[in-house]
């Protein structure tokens, strides 16, 4: 009989893993990983601000186009994959929190890290989830140590409020700031700014403005000096970055960067800036260039020793994002193509310094916020004019002019639209917010059905009744 | 002298005697019994006479009674099973000549290796290579002379010392030898269900393996192509599809059981004896936690003691072809149709549509990539053997091109099967197989890279290859023209094989413990080490680049090791036959494989296509020794009385690895019993009937085929994308994150079967007949525990919940007839219903692989459901008019309902709730087919033969998933032609929408407009023969030589649109294939063939 008990070779389980630092160390970047997922950070959460007037979804999923026009259902495929890679996110940070205490050795600095390192990603996984589909099920330790994953959906409030006290975690374990080697992880200031945009979306102002201050206030996560910067290879060193997928070549695929950049240059073609985006940019306000690829804009592919030309037939909107298109230099040694060896920013301070700017405004009144907004108009370039007694129109526009293709704007505009600031129905019929193909259609947004998407139907059917599907689907 | 007679004999019971004789010679005694009765006695008259004269007064006696009293011990004697009485002349007196023979079949052909016994002893002889034989007898004895497939001889000596037997061939099969787990039985004694094929059925038949050669030939067995592509596995079904895990057949070659299913295209099919299927659960018990599929055994040919040396080569060369193209709108009709979609959109054209370069037809990608194939085929088999020894000795050389360049498959066997008595104590034998197989093929399955895919959506307008020598590129439009390459071009790029190299040995030992009791060990060697080879070379032209050159080689190992010991008892006692087999089994199974790939090649010319060549690692992973094991011991005893009742029973216990300790040993019993109602008194006037046997059993069987240690979970530690690593301070750092949770209770599938059949022959067994009923519970079926989305990509471990059930009847009938022209008939149905008894409950089901860009689900299993149905919506029809669209209830709350236009497709309302979601969705359709037929025939006059095989399907919905991205303008592909005929105006079409980019209305989501019948009736394969004759051959000094041609997949009725309703398991997620069927995704179509062949006898 003993030759039936038979030992598995070279696979881990959770009986042998797990149990010292280098497994929970190694069980974070696990965490992380999640992030350059192709139906995570990659495209999935991208089509989520497809709606916007920003860009078109272009490519090939029709899905997307449901997206895009309003018209989606509970069986989406996109509403149906995000689901589940967050809750990985959630699972994988669990699972973390829940072995840590159980390991001896383990130096304190680490073991802080990593416990602000799940926390804030537990907290990042919710936030996604609420943003989204609105009410969603906590799992708990609880449940994840009885593996029990079919459980009913808490309120909103209340992931809110599962969201903060982990984010307060998060803030008392993390460090400020890392070593080059620890290059990418979250810090606290991370934790400060999500916490900050979780209080805005809470409505809840004055503490929105109390965190983000704190992390406005410490110069680990000050603007970088050129705008631009944020957005090429020498990004990686950037304070500003609070969160980034940090790519590289064969190892981490950056999928952003294949998503956003035209079909003939190597990429997908995706996500392509619509006209009244780029109408938007001030005369002088060189975020413009270094946003948007317009007609006759010179950029080098690295295909060969020449300098390419955008051209019209390079994308349906006749405009394609530059600002995640890096390639290797021609004949680089390094490879050829678009180089993956950046980190594609997923929350910069300048959207923190923006949401303080208008928590400001909208408590304290017209021209509260004009320091921040001048301090990020200022980095742009110095031939940008101050604003003067900025109010929330101009604050709408920095912010649009400033996070332009970075996921921001249809949460934005829905979460204004709340608090009636915008009419986001008559936003998204503009012609100027709509592709070329589109201009026939009608898009409606309905209150409040579309603040929120449906939870996928797949759940539904799966959880035999213990999960219901949001109202007007 | 004689007072009173009375013999009451019934033939088949004991028979009694009642005899008043008084001072009567004991011979004239036996004369009496032997004119009323079907009892013989052979005697030396002198002996007989010394008896002198007795009185016998007995009143319903045996014969044994009657002899002991007549007898009184004075003279030995043996009764032998056929009522066969001989008397031993103890003086030995002018007992004991010579007797020579020589044995000769109708036509006068001397036969080698029969056995000739001397009745009613174990002495005996075996014919030599010139059919003749030598055997020492007493001059009135009685021979017994026996060949397979020939009808037993009795012969009574009479003094004679020079006989020339004469034997007939039966021309029923009711005295063939079927192989049956671990033994061999009459066919007559089969009280279960077991399918044999001969191998002369399946001979020289254009195919790689065997399994494509079963189509339509039994019963229950269901071949499910897969893949046309040379060598491409085919899937066997056995009574419908048992699990929704792996639901193959256990495959037992010459004893060794296979560790992979994909054995059988190992074997070259010429070297095939017999192939025999079991089916029901009393044939398959005997294989406990590896029968649930059923059992296919595999017999290769062997030499016969005694046997002259045969040589036999068979060589056969033919070509190939598609049998279909797809109708595909050509570069000028699409460019309108194209510009069509804006027009109606009201929006403006977008580049290119405006330019005329894409007016023009330049390809037709479907002629671009399928060519002419080839198939040859060359082997020689050399068999014969001594009084000690047998041998088969054969080499045997395949080689296939497919219709797509580079698609390929070839293999070298070689095998050697010999047997030895060492001494009469003790007969060992080997049986040895080695194969190198080489292919190599494209995917078919991918709708976004696969190669037909491709060529079915590539824009005509492009040329193949342009007129700088460059591949023809849809990169510069790739939004609108496709995000796919240039199908031409990846063949001509493609560089890539895989190898394979396997051993399957055993050697036996066989020893006779006492009488009837043998003993026999078993030891078996099944090895296989794979390699893979594949370069893909950096082309950025294309709208999907390679941005640099790659290499990846591969080098898998699996090999197990078996042991069988086990004991055979096989007695006759009077009426009753007992055989009884039982013993021991052990076999483990270890795997290990190696992967390494560079990127980076500065010279990228064949010579410089190395692993060492490239500039950086990008991989290298690796396993050993990965073990799984099982250990047995089974039994067997069958009994025969009067052969009337028949009965087997059956039992194995099994103790598997891949379960938790606590949970290894699964018991799995099975019976079933025999009529053989032909046999009775009652129906010995029945003369038309030759045979009725009415059986009937019931068992239960395991499936252990599941993954291994899913008693254990798994977490998966890496440094790449692929295994949880990340990139910290630009440099890849280890990742590690639980991918499965443990089930520490997980154990075997059980399958409980019930068999009920009936056997009958007519007409001196020339037309047999059979009808068979089974019912088949899956129970405890693994399925994964439901897996809610909120427990993020955390696979669950198979748990034992599910059920399924499979019920059908079979129906067989064969006709041998004929004299001078010899033909037979054979014709078989199979009708089956699958149905999934227990999920997860009435709403949760198991999803399966999606379709496309937008990522379509077509198949859900449910319970209450044949498992892979299709799941979508309902339509009726197209919106004719803005007012049906206005006043359609199906609408009256869809807030989509602004964007719905004319000649959109009008989906129902399933719910009634006034819109159209998901909610709608609804069973489409069942790919598991109904019914499946197959018809063959033969026909034999002078030298000439024929020989078809029909197949058909009944009853099966098949998703033309193709055609559905085909017909859809939204995407940026070709169009298949039917487009012409799209909505354009009220009463234009009901079923082709209009031409739009929209997709508010998703008029191509997945649903019934893309459900069609997959019914076909096809004539498989055709051989025609003509057998030069033996008097000119001899001449040549050749033994006979045939030549003959073979058409394969000569035509096919069927109604299904797409290239072939053969289409079969779609989800490649291993295990679970199953959860996906008869979804067209552009696999490779059927290939028509035409072979010329020549078989020659030295």
């Amino acid at each position: 009989k003993k030759d039936l008990e038979l030992d598995q070779k070279g696979v881990y389980n959770t009986d042998n893993y797990f149990k010292t630092e280098t497994d929970v160390v190694n069980g974070v970047s696990g965490i992380y990983n999640l992030l350059e997922q192709e139906d995570y950070i990659s495209h999935a959460e991208t089509t989520f601000d497809v709606a916007s007037d920003d860009y078109w979804r272009s490519g090939d999923h029709s899905e997307d186009e449901a997206i895009e026009n309003l018209t989606y259902d509970a069986s989406n495929a996109q509403v149906n994959y995000s689901w589940r890679y967050k809750y990985e996110t959630v699972n994988r940070s669990t699972n973390v929190i829940l072995s840590i205490p159980k390991i001896d050795n383990m130096s304190a600095s680490v073991k802080a890290r990593s416990m602000g390192e799940a926390y804030f990603f537990r907290a990042f996984g919710y936030w996604r989830l609420m943003l989204i589909y609105g009410d969603v099920p906590i799992i708990t330790e609880d449940n994840y140590a009885n593996l029990n994953f079919n459980v009913p959906k808490s309120t909103t409030e209340e992931v809110r409020k599962q969201i903060e006290s982990d984010l307060l975690k998060a803030i008392d374990n993390l460090p400020e700031s890392y070593g080059a080697s620890d290059r990418g992880r979250v810090s606290k200031g991370t934790a400060l700014g999500l916490l900050t945009k979780l209080y805005m979306y809470w409505e809840k102002l004055p503490e929105a403005i109390t965190t983000g201050e704190k992390l406005i206030a410490n110069s680990n996560y000050a603007l970088a000096p050129t705008y631009q910067d944020n957005f090429t290879r020498a990004n990686v060193n950037s304070t500003e970055l609070l969160m980034s997928v940090q790519g590289l070549q064969n190892v981490v695929t950056n999928d952003y960067t294949i998503y956003y950049i035209p079909r003939a240059w190597g990429g997908y073609g995706f996500s392509q800036p619509l006209q009244g985006l780029a109408n938007e940019f001030e005369a002088n306000d060189p975020r413009k260039a270094a946003t948007l690829l317009s007609v006759g804009d010179q950029i080098d592919i690295g295909d060969d020793a020449n300098i390419d030309t955008f051209t019209a037939d390079l994308s349906s909107t006749g405009f394609a994002f530059r600002k995640y298109a890096v390639f290797y230099p021609f004949n680089s040694p390094e490879g050829s193509g678009p180089d993956h060896n950046f980190a594609v920013p997923l929350m910069r301070s300048a959207d923190i310094y923006l949401l303080v700017a208008e928590a400001k405004i909208r408590t304290q009144g017209a021209g509260a916020g004009d320091v921040l907004i001048n301090q990020v108009r200022r980095r742009a370039s110095a031939a940008l004019p101050p604003v003067v007694n900025a109010g929330m129109k101009e604050l709408i526009h920095e912010r649009r002019m400033e996070l332009a293709g970075e996921g921001e704007r249809h949460q934005d505009l829905m979460r204004w639209d709340k608090v009636k600031l915008v009419d986001i129905a008559a936003i998204y019929n503009l012609p100027v917010s709509k592709a070329p193909v589109d201009q026939g259609k009608t898009v409606t947004f309905q209150r409040p059905k579309h603040y929120y998407y449906p939870i996928p139907q797949v759940e539904i059917d799966k959880s035999n009744g213990v999960l219901k599907q949001n109202s007007n689907y | 002298m004689v007072t009173c007679l009375q013999v009451s004999a019934h033939v088949y019971s004991q028979q009694k005697f009642s005899l008043n004789l008084k001072q009567a010679e004991v011979s004239s005694i036996l004369t009496i019994i032997q004119k009323e009765s079907d009892y013989r006695f052979f005697y030396n008259y002198a002996s007989i006479k010394k008896l002198g004269k007795v009185n016998l007064q007995v009143k319903d006696a045996s014969i044994d009674e009657i002899l002991a009293a007549i007898i009184v011990n004075k003279l030995p004697y043996k009764i032998a099973d056929d009522h066969v009485v001989v008397f031993y002349d103890p003086d030995g007196q002018n007992a004991q000549i010579t007797v020579k023979g020589k044995v000769v079949d109708k036509k006068g052909e001397t036969l080698i290796g029969v056995s000739v016994k001397l009745q009613g002893t174990n002495i005996g002889a075996t014919t030599n290579a010139t059919g003749e034989f030598s055997i020492k007898a007493p001059d009135n004895g009685v021979l017994e002379i026996s060949y397979i497939g020939y009808e037993k001889q009795i012969v009574q000596i009479g003094g004679q010392t020079n006989l020339t037997i004469t034997m007939v061939e039966t021309n029923a099969n009711l005295n063939e030898v079927v192989v049956v787990g671990y033994g061999t039985t009459k066919k007559v004694d089969v009280t279960g269900s077991i399918a044999s094929v001969k191998g002369s059925d399946i001979q020289n038949l254009p195919v790689s393996s065997v399994t494509q050669a079963l189509d339509g030939r039994a019963s229950g067995v269901n071949i499910v192509r897969n893949d046309g592509s040379p060598g491409a596995a085919s899937s066997i079904r056995i009574r419908g599809t048992g699990t929704i895990n792996d639901a193959n057949p256990l495959v037992v070659i010459d004893g060794v059981p296979s560790s992979n299913p994909d054995a059988l295209s190992d074997v070259n099919p010429n070297d095939i004896a017999s192939v025999e299927i079991l089916k029901d659960a009393s044939s398959s018990a005997i294989y406990g936690t590896r029968a649930a599929n059923g059992v296919v055994l595999v017999t290769t040919k062997r030499g016969t003691y005694s046997q002259k040396l045969t040589t036999t080569i068979n060589a056969y060369t033919g070509i190939s072809n598609t049998t279909k193209y797809i109708d595909l709108l050509t570069a000028p009709d699409l460019y309108t149709l194209k510009r069509e979609r804006y027009t109606n959109d009201n929006v403006a054209i977008e580049a290119p549509w405006n330019d005329p370069y894409y007016s023009t037809q330049r390809t037709d990608w479907q002629k671009a990539i399928l060519k002419t194939g080839k198939v040859n085929n060359a082997d020689i088999s050399i068999q014969g053997g001594n009084e000690a020894s047998t041998y088969y000795f054969s080499s045997s050389y395949y080689d296939e091109k497919g219709i797509i360049d580079k698609a390929y498959f070839k293999r070298f066997s070689t095998r050697i099967n010999s047997e030895h008595k060492l001494k009469p104590w003790i007969k060992v034998g080997q049986n040895l197989q080695l194969t190198y197989g080489e292919s190599n093929s494209f995917d078919n399955y991918s709708s976004q890279t696969g190669l037909l895919f491709s060529a079915l959506r590539f824009n005509p307008a492009i040329p193949a290859v342009n007129d700088d020598g460059t591949f023809g590129t849809s990169k510069a439009f790739a939004n609108q023209l496709g995000d796919i390459n240039n199908p031409y071009a990846t063949i001509q790029e493609n560089d890539a094989y895989s190898r394979k190299y396997r051993a399957i040995a055993n050697v036996f030992a066989e020893i006779p413990i006492y009488k009837d009791l043998k003993f026999r060990a078993n030891y078996g060697f099944d090895g296989t080490i794979g390699r893979g080879y594949q370069f893909n070379i950096l082309d950025v032209n294309q709208a999907r680049q390679t941005t640099n050159s790659q290499l990846t080689q591969s080098e898998t190992e699996t090999y197990s090791n078996l042991l069988d010991l086990f004991l055979t008892y096989d007695k006759t006692i009077k009426k009753s036959h007992i055989t009884f087999t039982g013993g021991y089994s052990a076999q483990n199974f270890r795997g290990s494989n190696f992967s390494a790939a560079r990127i980076g090649y500065d010279n990228v010319t064949t010579a410089q296509r190395v692993l060492s060549q490239g500039n950086n690692l990008l991989a290298a992973t690796g396993t050993a020794d990965d073990p799984t094991g099982l250990q047995s011991v089974f039994g067997r005893a069958f009994y025969d009385y009067d052969g009337r009742f028949l009965a087997t029973l059956t039992f194995r216990a099994d103790g598997s690895s891949r379960f938790a300790p606590g949970h290894q040993w699964g018991y799995f019993p099975a019976f079933s019993v025999g009529w053989r109602i032909s046999n009775e008194a009652f129906m010995k006037d029945i003369t038309w009937i030759s045979n009725l046997k009415l059986t009937g059993g019931w068992g239960e069987l395991g499936n252990q085929n599941v993954a291994p240690f899913q008693y254990i979970s798994s977490v998966v530690v890496g440094n790449q994308y692929g295994t949880n690593g990340y990139t910290f301070g630009g440099a890849g750092a280890n990742g590690a994150a639980i991918t499965k949770t443990a089930n520490p209770n997980i154990t075997w599938e059980r399958a409980a079967m019930t068999n009920i059949s009936l056997e009958a022959g007519f007409l001196k067994n020339k037309l047999n007949t059979s009808f068979t009923y089974f019912d088949k519970n899956t129970n405890d079926m693994l399925i994964p525990a439901v897996q809610v989305g909120t427990a993020g990509l955390l696979v669950a471990p198979d748990q034992n919940i599910a059920n399924m059930n499979n019920h059908g009847v079979e129906v067989e009938i064969n006709y041998n007839g004929g004299n001078e022209l010899k033909y037979s008939f054979g014709g078989n149905a199979s009708f089956i219903s699958n149905k999934v008894t227990k999920l997860y409950g009435p709403n949760a089901f198991i999803g399966s692989v999606v379709y496309g860009r937008s990522s379509q689900e077509i198949s859900r299993t449910y319970e209450g459901q044949p498992i892979a149905s299709f799941y979508g919506w309902k339509t009726n029809g197209l919106y004719q008019t803005q007012a049906e669209i206005d006043s359609d209830p199906a609408l009256a709350n869809d807030s989509r309902k602004s964007g719905i236009k004319p000649g959109d497709v009008r989906f129902q309302d399933i719910n009634g709730d006034g819109l159209i979601d998901g909610k709608d969705r609804t069973n489409l359709g069942n790919p598991n087919p109904k019914a499946t037929v197959g018809f063959q025939t033969t026909l034999a006059y002078k030298g000439f033969d024929l020989a078809a095989n029909f197949t058909g399907t009944f009853g099966v919905s098949l998703y033309n998933a193709d055609r559905m991205q085909g017909i859809d303008p939204t995407y940026s592909f070709n169009l298949y032609a039917e487009t012409l005929n799209r909505w354009t105006g009220p009463g234009t079409s009901n079923t082709i929408p209009r031409m739009t980019l929209d997709r508010t209305n998703d008029n191509y989501r997945t649903s019934d407009l893309f459900v069609e019948s997959g019914n076909y009736f096809s004539l498989k394969n055709l051989t025609i023969g003509y057998t030069i004759p033996g008097t000119l051959t001899k001449k040549t000094t050749l033994n006979s030589l045939r030549f003959y041609v073979t058409g394969q997949n000569l035509f096919m009725i069927t109604n299904y649109s797409g290239y072939t309703p053969e289409l079969g398991y779609t989800d490649n997620s291993l295990p679970r294939r199953n959860v996906q069927r008869g979804v067209d995704v552009a696999q490779y179509p059927s290939v028509r063939s035409f072979t010329f062949g020549l078989t020659v006898k030295l």
